[in-house]
Parts: C-alpha cells; structure tokens; sequence
C-alpha cells in the first residue's frame, strides 16, 4: 500500500492539509483566569485546549489545539519545536487535561467481590500522596502498554501509571503481578 | 481521587471556622483533592449565601476503629473569596482525567478556579447548581454533605461506583448467602430431604470400613471373634452396606435435580422481570453493558455451586468430623500423628494450588482474546478481504495463541514435577501413620481389625481437606456471581411510575416543552433549554444537525429518561405524572434505531397490538409501503425475521417499524429521521402514508432532509440544545437565519447534481 505512486491518483498528503502549527508564528501566554491563550498568525484565540492524538505512545507528538467549540485551529506536529518557555506553557495545560501520576508503591491490593482495591502511593505534580481506587475488570482496566510499562482505570475514571515495572519495589511488583497480562 | 472514607461535615465546618467564617452560613460544600497544578491538596469548595469560599491545604489523617477514617486536622494554606455577585455561573468542563471548575464572571471573562480528579465531577456539578438556585433566588440544595449515594451509611466506605443500590463490602458473604438460601424457602421440604439424605450417606460411607475392615478382621477372621466364621453373612452385609449408600446417592441425586433448576429458574425470572423493570438509561451505560452478558453465566454459576458445591460441602464436613471422631476413639496416638500430617500435605497443596490458579487465569484470558479475536475476524471477514489483510490477521491470531500455548506449556511442565511430589508428600504421611501403626498391632496396642480401618479412614480424610481447601474459593465465585445478580435485582429504576398518577382516561396531544435541561453524562449536557409547543392535531418539524439533541427530545416526551431541569407536559399535566403505561401506549416512535423481534413479520407489526387481525396488518404494511415487499418473501407474512432469521434491509426493517406504530395508533406521533434509511422513491411513498397518518394527530418529525418536513404546521431549528428558530417554512425563510442557511446549502447541493447531470 504503501509504494502506490500512480500518475492519475493524487497522494493523500496532497489533498489534505494537515494544518501543521508554524511555532514562528505562535505566540502562548497564560490568561489572568489560568487558561491557555494563543495568538497564532495574528489572531488571537483566548481559550484554547489542547490534545493529544497518541495520548500513551507519543505524548508530545500530534497535539491538536482548539477553540472551546472544538474546532480545530492547528496541529502542533512536535512539542520539542517550541522554545522552553512556549513550551512549559503547554505542557502545564498538558498536565492538567492528562492528569495521571505515577505508582510509586503498592501498598496492598484486596480483591473483593468483583472490585480490586488498590492502596497506592502516587507521585503527580507536588508531593507523592496516598490514594485508594477500586478497579473493575481488571483485564480490562490493567492494561500493560508494553512489557514493562502500566496504566490503570479506576471505576471513577482516574488514571495512574506505572512507567517501568523492573523500577518498582519487589513488593509492589509481586502485588501487582496477578493482575498483569 | 476520594478516599473511601465517610465524608465528615464536621471536619470541614471546623477547618472554615479557623479561617474566620462563620460554618453556620455554608449553605453547600464539596471536597476536592488537587490544586490548580494538578498536585494533590484537599480542597473544600463552600457557597454561602453571597460568597463562594475556596480553602486549600492538606489533611492530616489518622485511621481510627476498624476502617473508618477520621481527620485530625487541616493545615489551611489559602482561603479565596469570590463574592456571588461577581460569578454569572459556574461550570464544569470534563477533561481527559481530571475536571475543571470555572467561574463565568458577569463581565463574560472565564476563570479557572479548581482541579480536580473525575471522581468529584457530580459533586462540582453539585456546587454550580446551588449558585445558579442561590442566584436564581430558589433555595439551595438542602444537605450540606453531597456524599450520601457515595458512601455506606453503614460501614462508612467508599461505594466502588456512585449509584451502587448497596455497598459490596457491607454485602457481606454471609449475607448474600443467606439471601440465596431463601431461595430455597419455597422448597424446604425437598431440602430438608435432601440434607436428611445426605447426612444417611454420610453415615454409611463411614460405616463401611467399620464393617469391611474392623469387625471383618478383627470379629469375624480372627479365631474368639464374636461372629468368628461368619464369613459368608458378613460379606453380604459388607454388600448389603454398600447397596444401601448407593440407594441413597440415587435418592438424593434425584431429589436435587428436581429442586434445583426451579430455583435457578426462580433466579432467572427475577433477573428478568428487574431487567424489565429498569430504564433505558440502564441499558445503555457501559457498567451494565457488561453486567447484562454475565447475567447468564452468573446464574449458571450459582447454580453449580448449588448442585455440586454445596451439597459436597455438607457431605465432605460430616464424613470429616465423623471419621475423625472414629479414630480418636480408636487410637488418640495415632490420631495426633494423623491430625499433624494430613493438615501439612493439604497446607502444602493450597500453596500448589495458588500457583496454578495464576497460571489458569492467564490461560483464560488469552483464550478469551483469541475468541473474541476469533469472533472479530468472522465478523469483519468482508472487510479483511476488501482490504487483502488476510495474513495480517493470522499472524495477530497467531500471536496470542502462541502466548496461550507458552502458558499452556509452562503450566503443564509445572504440574508434571509439582503434582507427583505433593503426593509423594501426602503418601509420606501415610507411611508414618502405617508404620506407628504397625509396631502398635505388633505391640499389641491396636488390633489388626482396628490398624486397617483407620488405614482405611485416612484415605477418606484427605478427599473432604483437599475438597474444602479450594471450596472457598468457589464459594467466593457464587457470591461474587450472586452479588452481580442481586445489584440487578435490587437496582432503582430512574423512570419510576408516579407515586399519586394523574386521573387522566387518554392522550389528547397538546405537547409544551419548557426550558428542558438534560444531560446523558455529567458536565455534558445535550439539550440546554429547550423550549417547544405543539397544539394537537399539528406537526412540528424539528431540524438540526447530528448531535444537537433532536432525538433526546423524543426520548424525554415519552419519558425513556427524565429532564434534569424544567418540564414537559402532555395536555397540561407533567409527563412525570402520567401513568405510564397510558403516556408510552399514546406515544408512538419511529426512530433510526429499529429493532425486530425473533418471530414473523406479521408478529412483529402487532408487538404493540398483540389483538390485531390480520387486515388491520396487512392494512398497517400497506400504509407504511411495506405489503409489496413482504410479498415478494416466499413466507410472505410468516417469514420468520430476527435474530436468525430472514435478512432484511435497513429501509425495510423501517417500514415494517412504521407499520408497528401505525397499528399501534397513538395519538401522539414521533418520527425521528424515519426514512432517513429510504431511497427517494420509497421515501415518497411513505411521506404520502405518513401524511395520512398525521392527520389530526400530534406529530414531531425530526429529520435532517428538510424535504420531509414539507408538510410541518410549524418548524423549529435545533442547535446545540436549544431552539434558535421557529416559525413555518415561509416565515422562516424570509428570516433568513439558520433554517435559511440550511436550506440553502441542501438545494445547492442538489443543484450540483443536476449540473453533472447535463
């Protein structure tokens, strides 16, 4: 499929524009209310949202940024194009849409009438904390993204992921390990 | 993310109180766990009557008696007042993980106030409501704690899920248990038979060694014996034993078959009739999408244990405490030595167990993959071939399967070293039981009679240990299975008959829609203040694009789901206050999504009029332009449609639902996008019947080719929620405003069409 090259058919990548940001022509800053503000090739767009096409296998790759009706106004093909600080701009508003820490300790896991209750220490922004889920299916749920990388659903929707198994706690790990597939 | 303790007001009250307000004023509050960073804080959000009150800062917690949670203290790091009168409104944006509060200021500026984790999406949707009743001047909701459907009343935790009818941790097993065996009430006799029974085969199992070994050898072999050369007789009674247990186990079989699958049918019907019983809003959540599939295997599952599990159970405990009883009265010495070895093996075989029980989980959840991966790919079969993927998909298959057979082989190289070796375990028992045994017959101290009778009862030990040791996990797995089915049974339907119906004798049509708010999912909504009025006997035409909440409109007037604010009222009287059965009998609906039963055509047309005779559908067929084809099916009106049955078109499986609603004859009529599946010719056909069914009867036509409205009294454009238009098409054309626009763009398109033509 790939090494189609007819004289007659036009190649996909000539019909359709993929509306590719042109970071020169960007400007982020953060609103007085704590939105995202953009001002890209002279307009400005006060809210802006943005999201990302490969949320687990490119997270900085593909990010689509729209107004508050969902329209889309461009697509940010990579983050690592922006300058630092355009940068941490988006990643903060990154942060808050995608919001999803890390397992650093398993602390126990009760397998209850259908529920898995996991008591986690969990690291986001600030401090690690503490929290307790209960997950549902957990083959469904648990969902190893590779062979050493996890995330998990809980039943109110939150996610946690466990970047790498072999740097969690022996403990932890042997917890967890009835629930991996 | 919420802890699953019980919220505590008080705690909160205080925490407000330190910060200078007075907690009396709070008129509402949530309780959130993140800062504007996404980094974990506790955050309480309180209005009051002019002024809502952020608090941020971190609990301090200690766990007290058993579970329950009790906060110590708050470390306040911020307080933010934002006084109501500055604050249009509040809302709730969901995003991916997490939701965010923000405040819509009078002067149209948004502010971001607070994260929070999704879990705490109701709550905040909670605390915008209560600004806007504050600000609209009607009172705010009452309780001050929102956690109510959140948390157990009784043991203070966490429900798993918000809606939950009772908490599975307080639905303990002992509960759910006892709640099974009521089932088993109508059957008490037959139960207590069967218990009778089983306790008689107990016994005689337990006799036989006494019989075949003890009194053979030691009374009956042995010279001085009391019954010494009564070979013969014994033999018989030995026989005469056994025949007699295996009596029983028919006896017993018999009388549970017959039992059981009632109550399994008992059990089903029950699911049934709640299934019936619930609202489509029900249905259509993932949660019970899920819930609905297992329903059977959870039956299936109960009723295992019931038939095989559970009698065993009884079986297995009294032949263990009757043996055992048994051979402490015939030798304590040996019995120590037993009551040390058997417990070890079967310790020692749990820990085996535990081990497989990994591996056959794995294995099941691969074959799961490869069955539904089977189940995919006879599905997509025209697809795979359309696209020449045949290949790809072998090796997908082959991946997983390769994963199950790697489990497979890894679990069967495990049992063949680990099995062998946890009975050569159990058989090392056994020869020290034999060999203390044997140098106390040598001793004198236990007769040979006695020495092989307890031989004998060793064995039948090992059978209800190894038996009990994974009963519990079964056990666990019924309970599991029953506490699925009694969240079935015990689930609150959200559409509920009215408590005091409105003394209403039929439908007449006057449909007013006000200022209706609805929303499938939180911080969602779909219809954001509706308005509508139809007279009776006319037609409003509804248009708008896909998703702007036309056929969520149909769904609220027959009451499928209810309004989350404002009304709909049918004839003056709310539909909430309808009977039922009157309100969905006066309201017929034709929609896109059509649904057929197992069963003939004809069937199928009077689902809703089981009475009809057969001219009334072949009148009803005609109407909805669907005689000529069901003609052309070699069964004509008996052609048997449905799961299994004939194959039918999308427009077809239309128009025999058309002729449903026609033969129901309601007075209330709703087409929503009914021909949408049609081609032009049969579309005009069934405009020309449906024009005559809407003859002084209410209608709505809801339909995205302006063409079928043409006949509308009245039109009312739909976007996003909320009627932007109304009028009749002349009116609405000279306006020039969005039906204008629409139907501008729908006639250019066909003007396209006729240019390629020429």
């Amino acid at each position: 499929m790939q090494d189609v090259e007819s004289a007659s058919a036009p190649l996909l990548s000539d019909a359709i524009d993929l509306g590719y940001l042109d970071p020169d022509q960007a400007r982020f800053s953060q609103t007085p209310g704590g939105f995202l503000a953009l001002n890209y090739k002279g307009a400005d767009y006060p809210r802006v949202s943005v999201r990302r096409s490969l949320p687990l296998a490119m997270p900085n790759e593909y990010l689509s940024l729209a107004d508050p009706e969902g329209k889309e106004i461009a697509i940010l093909r990579d983050l690592s194009r922006l300058d630092a600080d355009q940068r941490g701009l988006v990643e903060a508003e990154l942060a808050r849409r995608y919001y999803c820490p890390n397992v650093v300790d398993v602390k126990s896991v009760k397998d209850q009438l259908g529920y898995v209750y996991f008591e986690l220490t969990v690291q986001g922004a600030g401090a690690p904390s503490a929290r307790m889920c209960a997950v549902k299916d957990v083959n469904k749920n648990i969902r190893m993204l590779s062979d050493d990388d996890v995330i998990m659903f809980d039943v109110d929707g939150n996610r946690y992921r466990i970047p790498s198994l072999k740097a969690l706690n022996a403990k932890s790990r042997k917890r967890l390990e009835p629930y991996l597939f | 993310m919420a802890r699953f303790t019980r919220y505590c007001p008080e705690y909160m009250e205080d925490a407000f109180r330190e910060q200078g307000v007075d907690a009396r004023e709070i008129l509402f509050a949530i309780h959130t766990d993140m800062d504007a960073n996404g980094a974990h804080a506790d955050a309480y959000a309180a209005v009051t009557a002019d002024a809502l009150l952020i608090l941020t800062g971190e609990e301090a917690v200690t766990r007290m008696e058993g579970a329950r949670r009790i906060v110590a203290r708050f470390n306040a790091r911020a307080l933010e007042t934002i006084p109501l009168k500055d604050i249009k409104e509040l809302t709730n944006d969901r995003l991916v993980a997490t939701g965010q509060l923000c405040a819509v200021n009078e002067d149209g500026s948004v502010r971001a106030l607070l994260l929070y984790s999704v879990g705490f999406l109701g709550d905040a949707e909670k605390l915008a409501q209560t600004v806007k009743n504050i600000k609209a001047g009607s009172p705010p909701l009452q309780d001050v704690s929102v956690d109510a459907d959140r948390f157990c009343p009784k043991c203070g935790h966490r429900y798993p899920e918000s809606g939950h009818a009772r908490c599975p941790r307080c639905m303990d097993k002992r509960s759910i248990t006892l709640r099974l065996m009521g089932f088993f009430k109508l059957y008490r006799r037959k139960a207590f038979v069967v218990l009778a029974v089983m306790i008689l085969g107990s016994a005689a199992s337990i006799a036989v060694p006494q019989i075949g070994s003890r009194m053979l050898f030691d009374e009956v072999l042995t010279p001085g014996g009391s019954y010494f050369g009564m070979a013969l007789a014994f033999v018989a009674l030995i026989f005469l034993v056994r025949a007699v247990n295996v009596g029983l186990n028919m006896l017993y079989g018999y009388v549970l078959a017959r039992t059981v699958p009632w109550i399994i049918y008992d059990l089903k019907m029950r699911i049934f009739e709640a299934m019936q019983r619930l609202s489509v809003g029900f249905y259509t959540s993932k949660r019970t999408g899920a819930l609905m599939n297992r329903v059977n295997r959870d039956a299936n599952n109960i009723y295992w244990f019931f038939v095989d599990g559970f009698p065993y159970l009884i079986v297995n405990g009294l032949t263990f405490a009757g043996v055992l009883t048994l051979m402490c009265v015939m030798s304590v010495k040996l019995s120590i030595v037993v009551m040390i070895a058997v417990p070890a093996s079967v310790a020692f075989f749990r820990i085996l167990w535990g081990f497989f029980k990994r591996f056959h989980h794995k294995n099941f959840v691969y074959g799961a993959q490869l069955n539904s991966m089977l189940s995919d790919s006879i599905n997509g079969q025209r697809v795979i071939k359309a696209f020449a993927r045949e290949e790809a998909e072998a090796k997908r298959f082959a991946e997983v399967g390769g994963k199950q057979a790697g489990v497979d082989v890894r679990m069967s190289n495990a049992a063949f070293t680990a099995f062998p070796l946890i009975y050569l375990f159990m058989f090392l028992g056994q020869v020290v039981v034999t060999m203390l045994g044997g140098v106390m017959v040598v001793n004198g101290e236990l007769t040979l009679g006695s020495f092989l009778t307890f031989i004998a009862y060793l064995q039948m030990l090992y059978g209800p240990l190894e038996f009990m040791s994974w009963v519990s996990n079964w056990w666990a797995r019924c309970v599991d299975s029953a506490q699925r089915v009694f969240e079935i049974i015990d689930a609150k339907p959200d559409v509920t008959e009215p408590e005091r119906p409105a003394a209403v004798d039929g439908i007449r049509g006057d449909i007013v829609a006000k200022n209706v708010r609805f929303e499938y999912d939180p911080a969602t909504p779909v219809l954001k203040g509706l308005d509508i009025t139809v007279e009776s006997g006319k037609m409003l035409g509804i248009v708008g694009k896909t998703g702007a909440g036309k056929s969520t409109l149909a769904n609220l007037i027959a009451r499928l789901y209810d309004v989350n604010e404002g009304e709909i009222t049918i004839d003056g009287i709310n539909v909430k206050d309808w009977p039922l059965a009157m309100l969905r009998g006066g309201i017929g609906i034709v929609s896109q999504d059509i649904y057929l039963f197992i069963g003939s055509i004809a069937d199928n047309i009077r689902y809703a009029n089981p009475g009809a005779g057969m001219e009334d559908v072949i009148r009803a067929a005609k109407a909805a332009a669907a005689h000529e084809f069901i003609m052309k099916l070699p069964d004509g009106y008996e052609t048997r449609v449905g799961a299994g049955g004939q194959d039918l078109s999308g427009g077809e499986k239309q128009r025999l639902s058309i002729a449903r609603t026609i033969l129901q004859n309601p007075r209330i009529l709703i087409l929503d996008e009914a021909t949408a599946a049609m081609d032009t010719e049969t579309e005009a056909a069934i405009q020309a019947s449906l024009a005559a069914l809407s003859k002084n009867r209410t209608t709505i036509a809801i339909a995205h080719r302006l063409s079928t409205l043409r006949d509308a009294d009245n039109l009312a454009v739909i976007e996003d929620g909320k009627v932007v238009e109304t009028g009749n098409h002349r009116d609405l054309m000279t306006k020039m405003g969005a039906y204008f626009k629409l139907y501008k763009l729908q006639m250019e398109g066909l003007k396209v069409i006729n240019m390629d033509a020429e």
